[in-house]
């Protein structure tokens, strides 16, 4: 028994994991950008999807720097999933960057730079290059580790093609990089010279015997064959980021896959775009835009506002996507309202994307496709109570409960879920409004709750006035946000 | 089966050329942005090292490429060599082999090391590090890849040898011009030049006989130490 959980739990290591967004494969539209009503994962929000289409067609022609794109709506209305559609409509080869307001407040990188690389980590350049690659399978690799556990790694590993073999010393940065692949003997690799990057292929054909437990995605492939190092003349697409990254001396290329960029002089940014319009001219690269998505961005502050405003206004600014759900609320940073939490001025730059509230067949749609993504198997009434659960409370709600219930249904061994598990898991399970409620019944009986009535004995007590307000209203405020 | 267009590209070419001691180094930068060195025995008029550089992309500097000739003994040097071909050259006695872990890969010192090395009848390359015996080996000249292949029986080592001078000339190569020998653990591959590559050659010290060429610096050193 013990034996058969074990496998099991090693198997759940090797599938995919499902994301909150994870059934969208696209915006879901047809040829003249009409949005179907379910396709690719979306469902309902027409409107928005048919502008977030045109948006897409922008990008891809490609000719349009710096503008701005605000998804507006409220919680749970679809405005992450359009973004993550319109990553999959861009397909792999356009950069698509997703961050999240709250991202740029980072310890180790000022407000500024964090935003800079965000955008020049969205234009993407495909250059033709070429490059020295060794491309064989790995007979034996040996990593020595010092004792310790610091100092320098020792590594030896040796390489075969059909024709030959050769033994090659490791580099410290390339050990680690071995390491993260997790390369062992048997595996066929490519090593790009230049930048050190290791590159899995699959695993060899003569080792397919051994009786490894090999998951779903172990490839098969070939011994290569003929001379271990080629000259290959390839395409890359890189970031703007990741040649700064590479030029700017103090670091070097192994920081981009070690992530410790610090920050980047803008004389090296001005002298790469410069390097790149070069090229450009001279037909060796080509300038991909892609996409930034920012996302909850009412938590970006006010000179990060002022810094898009400028930075938007570069040629080699990408077109940028953000999301939010506040209404007219306070600019963070400073003392005024203003709606989304943006200044009125970086609003006047965008154009706005609005999502409304799912109908309710909209919301049964969505459950239905949640379901499939999570391998449940629903019976139709049981959906239809969790439709009615939805729009009684929330649609986020209602998904959590589809894996809750799964399990439930499990656990009596059954396949499919009924009713009962779903008003199992809703009685097992509060919703925030519902927990809210209960807050606002015992309130007195959970901790610090004196506090405030001490504070109302004593009326001489600094902003008690207002606190007292607060608190009265304090209890109905859903502990959402 | 000519030349001339290998001799047009060198016209093309801006050439600077200094005399250092009995060699005679001349630096060819090309319109199309590569650039190519070659150093001259004064006293053969052999061509002793030839390199490349071609222009790079994303990267700062580009390297240089040797086609012909040892590779430079330095300090230090194959630690920031990332392919590192000169660590095995220079063995295990130099300082760079401690030269820390900055090199991301490098071939290891024990593996095999090719160099080309002209002389006035023929083209040779010496496969250093190769123990096997002779019979191991198969070296065949093949003329659709331009190239001499190198195989061995036991699967150890195979390579591609591309012979840019006869590539000039527009001559393929042949079984017939092609001798093997092996000794001291090197592999000595001779090729015999073809009287047509013998010919350009020729051309091409004529056409530097037109080259400025600077001062000596070491003559000029001389004359100052002594006063």
């Amino acid at each position: 028994m013990a034996e058969t959980e074990k496998i099991e739990v090693r198997d759940i290591t090797r599938i995919e994991r499902i994301g909150a967004h994870s059934h969208i494969r696209g915006l879901g539209l047809d040829d003249v950008l009409e949005a179907r009503l379910v396709s690719q994962g979306m469902v309902g929000q027409k409107d928005a999807r048919r502008a977030a289409g045109v948006v897409v067609q922008m990008v891809r022609e490609g000719k349009i720097a710096g503008r701005c794109i605000l998804l507006a709506g409220e919680p749970s209305t679809g405005k992450t999933a359009i973004a993550v559609g319109m990553a999959q409509a861009l397909g792999t080869e356009t950069p698509f960057t997703s961050m999240s307001g709250s991202e740029i407040y980072s310890l180790e990188m000022s407000k500024t730079e964090a935003l800079s690389q965000a955008l020049r980590k969205s234009i993407g350049v495909r250059i033709k290059e070429e490059t020295e690659i060794i491309e064989g399978e790995v007979v034996e690799i040996q990593i020595e580790r010092p004792a310790t556990g610091t100092g320098q790694k020792v590594g030896k590993v040796t390489l075969k093609t059909t024709e030959m073999e050769t033994n090659y010393d490791l580099g410290n940065k390339i050990i680690e990089c071995f390491m993260k692949e997790k390369i062992q003997a048997g595996d066929v690799i490519t090593i790009d010279k230049a930048s050190g990057k290791v590159n899995k292929l699959g695993r060899s054909f003569t080792r397919a015997r051994d009786y490894d437990a090999t998951g779903a995605q172990t490839r098969f492939v070939q011994c290569p064959e003929g001379e271990l190092q080629k000259r290959k003349e390839v395409v890359h697409t890189v970031t703007l980021h990741e040649i700064d990254v590479i030029n700017s001396r103090t670091h070097g290329f192994l920081a981009l896959f070690s992530g410790d960029t610090g920050e980047i002089k803008q004389e090296v940014r001005d002298q790469i775009n410069n390097k790149v319009l070069e090229w450009r001219e001279e037909g060796k690269a080509e300038i991909n835009p892609g996409v930034l998505f920012i996302d909850e961005v009412h938590m970006l502050d006010i000179e990060c506002f002022s810094f898009l405003n400028r930075a938007l206004e570069s040629d080699m600014a990408p077109v940028v996507v953000m999301a939010t759900n506040r209404g007219i609320t306070r600019i963070r940073g400073t003392n005024y309202r203003s709606p989304h939490g943006i200044p009125i001025d970086l609003l006047d730059r965008m154009i706005i994307i609005r999502t409304v509230s799912y109908l309710e067949k909209e919301v049964k749609e969505i459950l239905k496709i949640r379901c499939e993504e999570e391998d449940c198997i629903m019976h139709p009434d049981a959906l239809t109570i969790l439709t009615r659960i939805a729009t009684d409370t929330s649609l986020r709600y209602a998904i959590q409960l589809i894996t809750t219930a799964n399990l439930v249904c499990r656990r009596r061994k059954a396949t499919e879920v009924n009713t009962e598990d779903v008003k199992k898991v809703y009685s097992l399970f509060l919703d925030e409004n519902r927990s809210s409620k209960i807050l606002k019944e015992y309130q007195d009986d959970y901790m610090f709750s004196e506090i405030n009535e001490q504070e109302e004995q004593d009326p001489a007590a600094g902003g008690g006035a207002k606190r007292r307000v607060d608190v009265g209203s304090g209890d109905a405020q859903p502990m959402e946000h | 089966m000519s030349y001339q267009n290998w001799l047009n590209y060198l016209q093309s070419a801006e050439k600077n050329s200094m005399i250092s001691g009995r060699l005679r180094k001349v630096l060819y930068k090309f319109p199309d942005g590569r650039q190519m060195a070659e150093e001259y025995n004064l006293d053969t008029g052999i061509v002793q090292r030839r390199a490349w550089r071609k222009c790079k992309q994303l990267m700062g500097q580009p390297e240089w490429e040797i086609e012909l000739g040892e590779e430079p003994r330095q300090l230090n040097w194959s630690a920031n060599q990332s392919n590192g071909a000169g660590g095995g050259a220079n063995g295990a006695g130099d300082a760079d082999s401690l030269a820390g872990p900055e090199f991301t890969l490098r071939e290891s010192n024990t593996a095999p090391l090719l160099t080309k090395r002209v002389t006035k009848k023929n083209i040779e390359w010496r496969i250093r590090n190769m123990p096997y015996p002779l019979e191991i080996y198969n070296v065949t000249a093949n003329a659709e890849q331009r190239a001499i292949i190198v195989r061995t029986t036991n699967k150890k080592y195979y390579k591609v040898i591309p012979i840019p001078d006869l590539d000039r000339c527009g001559v393929a190569p042949s079984q017939a011009n092609l001798t093997v020998h092996h000794q001291f653990n090197t592999l000595i591959i001779t090729y015999q030049k073809p009287a047509i590559l013998c010919e350009m050659e020729a051309q091409v010290l004529l056409l530097l006989k037109n080259v400025e060429t600077e001062t000596d610096m070491d003559d000029l050193l001389k004359g100052l130490m002594a006063k």
